[in-house]
């Protein structure tokens, strides 16, 4: 019964066309990133960091090269801002339309409800990451070579090359924590959405939580918090890519982002519980 | 069916339903009247455990719905004002996923109903497609889909058409008649409630101010309207003579317990008074409604 349910709910979500807005932006945005790196100085910017440590450039700038550079602003900002509007969407927004009321005439308990629709929240993170992944290397591969994998992020100290081979199992097992992301950002939305408040309110809360995280994260007053910032988790799928990767901090991380999105699911579950659903 | 003893429920500051005691046996049509805001959908979001009482006790089908809400909603079905749906998928996705949140359905039963209903051929239609009417056998469909023995209907005649509220009533009756359901039917459509309920209770801002059978409410008697060329000298006489309590509106009187309107026309005749009609005007469910809702009314301080 589960199972016909999560089906159902993800019929109701993938019907939507809303649903559909993050995977067409990232078509969009993917082809404009992909013709400014192909057309401006930003490939000549990475030949030059490549060939000023000891590399050949051009057995680096490469498909798989280009699919991480699109992917860094991408997974920092739209994917966030479509999970959310998802997450946002979930409970509010059949609140609002007044079918959670026809739900709610049935006897189905609220917690099972909450669980079937953040099971299908999920999965729609896990098909806009491996979609967002899939479209970035697709598209980079329309104009790069497949050659070896350059990953630069000076940020977080990664300056890493890898073979092919090697470089796309990297980037394949990096959507991993993407999605983990993804899942941490739509728990926070979906939370917020089983509040009596509007979908939009919803979705503009979780983004407002997600940019105050970015913003603390980068002042350097608060450079011994880091930990406290899910935005400092968030950067895990980058680390992946470090030589060697380091996997205490990684797991740390992980394990924070999947208890903040517990906690979002429980909190959002007692609100949900106790709230008079009204015409 | 339904049992509701001594529930309170409190927005804030404001007391929507207060102290509210209603029985709805099993088999009967029950209408709840009220104006808007009156506490009826209150009193159904209670029944069907959307809307958590402050106090008292609601049971459906036998179970408390605060505490075993899934059982006490096994065999009841709901249709609400403006019923909303997924109008981006089909009427028969919508029915598929509305009825496994009650129980498995196959589509066989899903066919039955939607041929019951009156909407077979069109199932497969995107639901924003539907006119008004549609939309409400559409609901009608979702609520019948788990087999229901209780139907619970907050105000389904609102925003349809006089040819919409006529098929809504006649189907209203067909499921009484066919399936046997028990009713219960919140409207402020006071006709509607007049002509298909046995029974019926009238909310007044959030209590319950009065519950008995409709035959009980018109047979009852009303009013009684005089002609004659002088009014207030009748009226006077009547009075004197203790025929009459009260009077209404300039042209109807109040007739005292056990006095009859044959009465009425021998003491106006014994007083020199011309008659040119008298007649007991039959109560409808309106003058009933309006009466009761009156009375209940605090008295205006101006």
């Amino acid at each position: 019964m589960f199972f016909a349910q999560l089906q159902n709910e993800l019929w109701k979500l993938f019907g939507k066309k809303r649903t559909y807005i993050g995977f067409g932006a990232f078509v969009l945005v993917q082809s404009v990133m992909l013709l400014m790196f192909k057309y401006t100085r930003w490939q000549i910017h990475f030949e030059r960091l490549l060939s000023g440590n000891g590399y050949l450039a051009s057995d680096y700038i490469s498909a798989l090269t280009v699919a991480v550079v699109m992917l860094s602003p991408q997974v920092l900002l739209l994917l966030p801002l479509y999970v959310a509007l998802v997450g946002g969407d979930q409970v509010a927004k059949e609140a609002e339309d007044g079918t959670l009321r026809m739900i709610l005439s049935r006897p189905i308990s609220r917690l099972r409800l909450l669980l079937v629709k953040w099971f299908a929240g999920i999965i729609f993170c896990a098909a806009l990451v491996l979609s967002l992944g899939a479209i970035a290397l697709g598209f980079a591969r329309l104009l790069f070579p497949w050659k070896g994998m350059f990953v630069f992020a000076p940020l977080l100290s990664t300056f890493s090359i890898f073979p092919a081979g090697d470089g796309l199992a990297l980037f394949v097992f990096s959507h991993l924590f993407i999605i983990m992301n993804a899942i941490t950002l739509l728990s926070v939305a979906f939370m917020l959405s089983c509040f009596n408040m509007k979908p939009a309110a919803a979705t503009i809360l979780a983004l407002s939580y997600l940019f105050v995280n970015m913003v603390m994260q980068h002042i350097p007053f608060f450079e011994q918090y880091q930990n406290w910032f899910i935005t400092h988790h968030f950067e895990c799928w980058l680390l992946v890519f470090q030589n060697p990767a380091p996997w205490p901090q990684i797991l740390q991380s992980e394990i924070i982002l999947l208890a903040i999105s517990t906690t979002a699911f429980v909190i959002g579950a007692m609100v949900f519980q106790v709230r008079d659903i009204k015409s | 069916m339904i049992q509701l003893s001594r529930v309170n429920k409190r927005f804030g500051q404001r007391l929507a339903v207060e102290e509210l005691t209603l029985t709805v046996p099993r088999g009967e049509i029950f209408g709840l009247l009220g104006h808007n805001g009156a506490g009826k959908s209150t009193a159904i979001g209670m029944m069907l455990g959307q809307v958590w009482p402050t106090g008292g006790e609601v049971k459906v089908c036998g179970h408390d719905v605060t505490m075993q809400r899934a059982r006490a909603l096994q065999k009841v079905g709901a249709i609400f004002e403006a019923p909303a749906f997924y109008d981006y998928l089909s009427g028969q996705r919508n029915l598929e996923i509305l009825s496994h949140y009650s129980a498995p359905t196959t589509r066989a039963r899903i066919r039955e109903v939607v041929d019951w209903v009156g909407l077979t051929g069109r199932e497969q239609s995107k639901v924003k497609t539907y006119s008004h009417g549609m939309r409400a056998r559409l609901a009608l469909a979702q609520a019948l889909l788990p087999q229901p023995e209780l139907l619970i209907l907050d105000e389904p005649g609102n925003g349809l058409d006089p040819e919409g509220i006529a098929e809504m009533r006649r189907t209203i009756g067909r499921l009484h008649r066919e399936l046997g359901l028990t009713i219960l039917l919140s409207s402020h459509q006071l006709s509607e409630v007049e002509q298909l309920c046995t029974r019926i209770a009238v909310l007044n801002q959030g209590r319950k101010v009065f519950e008995g059978q409709v035959a009980e409410v018109k047979a009852a008697r009303g009013r009684v309207t005089l002609r004659t060329p002088d009014f207030a000298a009748a009226t006077a006489c009547l009075r004197e003579r203790g025929i009459i309590t009260g009077v209404v509106d300039g042209k109807f009187i109040e007739l005292s317990e056990g006095r009859t309107t044959a009465e009425v026309a021998k003491a106006l005749v014994e007083a020199g008074l011309s008659v040119e009609g008298i007649w007991q005007q039959e109560q409808t469910l309106e003058d009933f409604y309006l009466n009761v809702v009156k009375a209940a009314a605090p008295p205006n301080p101006h």
